[in-house]
């Protein structure tokens, strides 16, 4: 399920079946220059990741809009907004919360989140037509699938 | 020769007047008919096209196999790769049968043979949801109706799918 017009209507008839909720998330920075491509590059590389994954599990996953933070902020605030974010969205019976990420740094303050953090290991340059990039987002979302399963 | 007879006479006028006119009326009216008779060979193949998977014929199996492919997805505003799975195999008929992944119930995706403890059946990850080969849903799981499956062609000993139908409609 997505956060689209349709899927909700589905959603809200059918929530008793709904109970995971994926959020993806991501950094976004004007700052840097060299960094800017990366950034952009990883963040199409989750996003294809999530939606891929909920294409798999669209039955009871469901996947919220990407969660942006500021690239380098204090990262105290940012887990305050994200954990009121997953407060809110735990309104519905949501049992439970995996949150996506590529940035490694966010491993430090996993306890302090509202959900399960999954780290999910990056590419650089590959690029996104190109066979290896499909190999890995299909093995990385076969294991997300039997990991995310070991929780239902 | 006589200037006279080189002349065309009132008759003669109207005689090529009006086959001229009448043969323009019949003409208006012919070629949108003839138009019409042909019209299928004319029309672009964009929509229910049926799209090369990339599985020759013979590397069918009576195991179900997983395929993907890519089909360009355009709707209103956006135009998007989009991967397509099927799971192929030839029943105990030697017919060819391309099913579609997405389970009945809620829409995931489902296995074949997904989970061990349900040998030769597909199995949907999501709410246990079970079907046996040929599509049809276990009965007391979740499911309500048969797995769809593709519509589908062979040339030159290539599977060629096109849309998911549910069953009986493929």
């Amino acid at each position: 399920m997505k956060w689209i017009k349709a899927d909700l209507e589905k959603y809200l008839q059918e929530k008793k079946y709904i109970d995971t909720l994926l959020v993806p998330l991501l950094p976004i920075s004007f700052s840097n220059d060299p960094e800017l491509t990366n950034l952009a590059y990883k963040t199409n590389l989750l996003t294809t990741l999530s939606n891929e994954l909920e294409r798999e599990l669209a039955g009871r996953l469901f996947q919220t809009p990407p969660y942006f933070y500021l690239e380098g902020t204090e990262r105290s605030k940012e887990i305050e907004r994200l954990n009121e974010w997953i407060m809110d969205a735990c309104k519905q019976p949501f049992k439970h919360t995996f949150i996506v990420t590529h940035d490694m740094s966010w491993k430090k303050n996993e306890q302090a989140l509202t959900g399960t953090l999954l780290w999910i290991p990056s590419l650089t340059s590959v690029d996104p037509q190109a066979d290896e990039y499909k190999t890995f987002i299909r093995s990385q979302v076969e294991q997300l699938v039997e990991f995310i399963r070991s929780y239902w | 020769m006589n200037e006279k007879k080189q002349q065309v006479s009132r008759r003669q006028f109207l005689n090529y007047t009006l086959t001229g006119v009448g043969g323009f009326m019949a003409a208006g009216v012919l070629v949108p008919m003839l138009r019409f008779a042909v019209d299928p060979v004319l029309q672009p193949s964009s929509k229910g096209d049926f799209v090369n998977v990339g599985l020759a014929v013979e590397d069918i199996t009576s195991e179900p196999q997983r395929i993907e492919w890519q089909v360009v997805q355009e709707d209103a505003w956006n135009k998007s790769e989009v991967t397509k799975v099927a799971w192929v195999f030839r029943n105990d008929d030697g017919e060819i049968i391309a099913h579609s992944p997405i389970c009945k119930h809620l829409g995931c995706f489902v296995t074949w043979e997904g989970s061990e403890d349900y040998p030769n059946e597909y199995f949907c990850p999501c709410h246990d949801g079970r079907y046996y080969k040929d599509g049809t849903n276990v009965p007391n799981t979740p499911p309500m109706a048969p797995l769809d499956e593709y519509e589908q062609r062979i040339e030159n000993g290539m599977l060629y799918l096109g849309d998911p139908k549910p069953r009986g409609e493929a």
